[in-house]
């Protein structure tokens, strides 16, 4: 009997044994056998997969929190071909709900390319289209009958960028496109701090595994120096100048003299920011993007400005320095006359600047000679970038002896703005050393870095010190004068402002200058005791008026009207008196 | 001899009460397991249903950031400078003009210097700070206290 049961243990530990043998067997033979590597695959894919993970892009505001650039949902709707049931019922709701055609989305569902299993309907399907198909897909497959039915229509939600105030800065902020790049301005500047780090992992399916899945932090975002307000009024004043004075385009730039904040930048044509596929049609290369940074011209007699700096600095002259203007003057052979071809007498240096006088200013370049002018116009950023934090920007020419298209008349036509081109906000950043004694600041828009929930504020920089204090002063006091005694059309009522006014004429590709045409520009700031704002506007070939005394000049005490009382700036008697408490 | 084989006799066990004992001890071997077993499938499936969760919070997240830009940017949309000037407009405001303006001087009043849009709070130095108590480790204790009373063991 025990004999018995001993054979059939056996038995049954040999069966056992057997099978477990088999098992084994079959999990090598699966090892190695040729569809191992199909297998494997296979299993990898349901382990996970490897995915690239973009942070959320940095938003940018203004000075005062409100937000320019944003980010909203949009939507990849596709078509899983594997699932889908009621071809007709699935291409009639894109059609309807996403503009799609009809007959093209239903014979690709019919008839897809070979290997595809998912079909592409729509890449930026706007939130509320989305909502209303999903409803309709639920509310579709809760009905109970197999059609119609939009089974196999999927949804992919991301970000994309979206611009809250449309067209309102978009010379400043540039444009993201659909691939996340940011083009032109802010987007294009600080593209690496606003994308942020995108990180490319194995994203585990196994849910033991969850906690490995990156936590990807958001790009940083940016709080501009543009004043959202003040931006959206210079550009509403600009516009009008432009129909009030028949000129062909614009650029108004407002700027804190003493840290070189930009709280206003506008410059046409503008683009809605929203709709940047248009940017091929409104502008016709990069530079018309932002005229203020981009697009260098001959600004004319605002550069005086800088020729009676160098003169006031050097001591070659002091505001009582007479002159006798006889109407022209002869420089490397070549006769320079006044802008009205008048000669204007015994005058002083107020009165080179008031009346504007290119015979004045010649004699003074003339006698300051080659390499202190030029020195000086170099020290004052000529030629150079301003190093503005916006991308785009153009460094103008600035020929110098030695050159080989500079001949001796240039000195003379240099000093009084022609034969040098230079954008606007160069020129504003150099004449910021006459308002901020003797110091120039360096122009931004950034004021300051949002990460992880902290703020980082942008210190000023300055780039460097062209004139001394005292010049700067006495400049600032004569060009103040000077306004006052021609009762400009630039004068604030109110307040005391300083500026120079800049008719030039436009050189034609055959070297001549167009009589017919002019940019008008004018630079002026406030109040010349206290310069709280600076404000540069160049109307380009204006026709209702060719002088920059007529046009530009009223726009610049449009703006100043405007920026006092946006920005909360008394007028100089009020101010004066709080001072006394 | 005989007296060692009645001692051999008497003090060992009966060979069912061997069997028993090996059947138990075996049974026991099993009950651990099975124990072990249960807990390891009790741990894994917790940490499993949390992994879950946690996935699925991830994606609650990702859906609720996107819904805050969505909302941010409506709102944006809503308080835009030309949806705000069309509404002042609207009930009867206008622009005003430098000459129509009133400043008032309030004595010690300093204005607003830029905006600030940190979440984090900055530390303030008045903020109460954490006693040592909640934060030191016990040998951190030990060193500040052999230190405080002279270091003479150092």
């Amino acid at each position: 009997m025990r004999q018995q049961y001993a054979w059939r243990s056996l038995l049954l530990n040999g069966f056992l044994a057997f099978v477990a043998t088999l098992v084994v067997l079959q999990m090598v033979r699966i090892q190695v056998s040729a569809e191992a590597e199909a297998f494997r695959a296979q299993a990898d894919a349901f382990k996970g997969g490897y995915k690239t993970f973009y942070p959320e892009r940095g938003e940018i505001y203004d000075r005062n929190g409100h937000l320019l650039a944003g980010n909203q949902t949009v939507y990849e709707v596709g078509v899983d071909l594997t699932t889908v049931i009621d071809p007709h019922s699935v291409a009639m709701a894109v059609s309807v709900n996403l503009g799609k055609d009809y007959n093209e989305v239903y014979s690709e569902i019919l008839n897809p390319p070979p290997g595809l299993s998912y079909l592409v309907v729509d890449n930026f399907a706007s939130s509320e289209a989305v909502t209303y198909l999903k409803e309709l897909k639920t509310e579709l497959s809760n009905s109970g009958n197999p059609t119609p039915s939009l089974a196999g229509l999927e949804f992919s939600p991301r970000l994309e960028r979206s611009y809250p105030e449309d067209a309102l800065a978009s010379d400043v902020i540039g444009f993201v496109n659909r691939e996340g790049r940011g083009y032109f301005g802010i987007e294009e500047k600080y593209n690496d701090l606003l994308a942020g780090n995108p990180v490319r992992v194995w994203v585990p399916n196994e849910p033991n595994r969850a906690v490995e899945i990156p936590n990807v932090p958001n790009g940083t975002s940016l709080i501009l120096t543009i004043n959202r307000d003040l931006q959206g009024a210079v550009e509403e004043i600009l516009d009008q100048s432009l129909k009030k004075y028949d000129a062909q385009h614009g650029v108004i730039i407002v700027m804190n003299p003493k840290n070189g904040e930009i709280l206003a930048m506008a410059s046409t044509p503008r683009m809605d920011l929203n709709n940047f596929e248009n940017y091929g049609v409104i502008f016709n290369n990069a530079s018309e993007y932002n005229r203020a940074i981009g697009m260098p011209y001959e600004p004319g007699s605002v550069m005086k400005i800088f020729t009676m700096a160098a003169a006031l600095d050097t001591g070659l002259v002091n505001p009582n320095t007479t002159y006798l203007d006889t109407g022209e003057i002869q420089v490397g052979g070549v006769t320079i006359k006044n802008w009205d071809n008048q000669a204007w007498g015994v005058q002083n240096m107020v009165g080179c600047l008031q009346h504007s006088l290119n015979v004045c200013m010649s004699w003074l370049a003339v006698q300051l000679g080659p390499q202190n002018l030029y020195g000086y116009l170099n020290r004052f950023g000529f030629g150079h970038l301003t190093g503005v934090d916006m991308s785009g920007e153009a460094a103008g020419r600035l020929k110098v002896p030695g050159d080989a298209d500079w001949y001796p008349v240039d000195l003379a036509t240099n000093s009084f703005g022609q034969g040098i081109t230079a954008t606007p906000l160069q020129i504003l950043t150099g004449a910021s050393a006459v308002v901020n004694q003797g110091r120039m600041v360096t122009p931004h828009t950034l004021y300051a870095m949002l990460r992880d929930g902290n703020q980082f504020n942008v210190p000023p920089q300055y780039a460097g010190s062209p004139i001394r204090a005292e010049t700067a002063a006495t400049l600032n006091e004569m060009l103040a004068t000077s306004l006052e005694n021609e009762a400009s059309a630039a004068l604030v009522p109110g307040y005391r402002v300083a500026g120079k006014t800049g008719t030039a004429q436009i050189p034609t590709p055959l070297g001549f200058y167009d009589l017919s045409q002019t940019n008008a520009s004018f630079i002026g700031w406030g109040p010349a005791d206290d310069p709280q704002f600076m404000i540069y506007v160049w109307l380009e070939r204006p026709t209702a008026s060719i002088w920059g005394s007529e046009t530009a000049a009223p726009v610049f005490s449009e703006v100043a009207q405007k920026t006092v009382v946006l920005l909360n700036i008394p007028p100089d008697a009020v101010r004066l008196q709080m001072a006394t408490h | 001899m005989n007296t060692t084989n009645r001692l051999n006799h008497a003090y060992s066990q009966a060979p069912w009460r061997v069997q028993r004992q090996w059947v138990s001890i075996f049974l026991l071997i099993v009950l651990g397991f099975a124990m072990i077993a249960t807990l390891y499938l009790m741990v894994t499936s917790q940490a499993a249903i949390i992994g879950r969760e946690i996935q699925d919070l991830r994606l609650g997240i990702i859906e609720t950031e996107n819904t805050n830009a969505d909302l941010q940017t409506k709102l944006a949309q809503l308080t835009s400078k030309d949806e705000v000037e069309k509404r002042a407009y609207a009930l009867g405001f206008r622009p005003a003009k430098p000459e129509e303006v009133e400043y008032l001087y309030v004595p010690g009043y300093v204005a607003p210097k830029g905006v600030k849009l940190a979440t984090v709070p900055e530390l303030q130095p008045s903020a109460p700070s954490i006693p040592p108590e909640y934060t030191q480790s016990l040998l951190d204790w030990l060193d500040e206290r052999l230190q405080t009373t002279g270091g003479g063991l150092r």
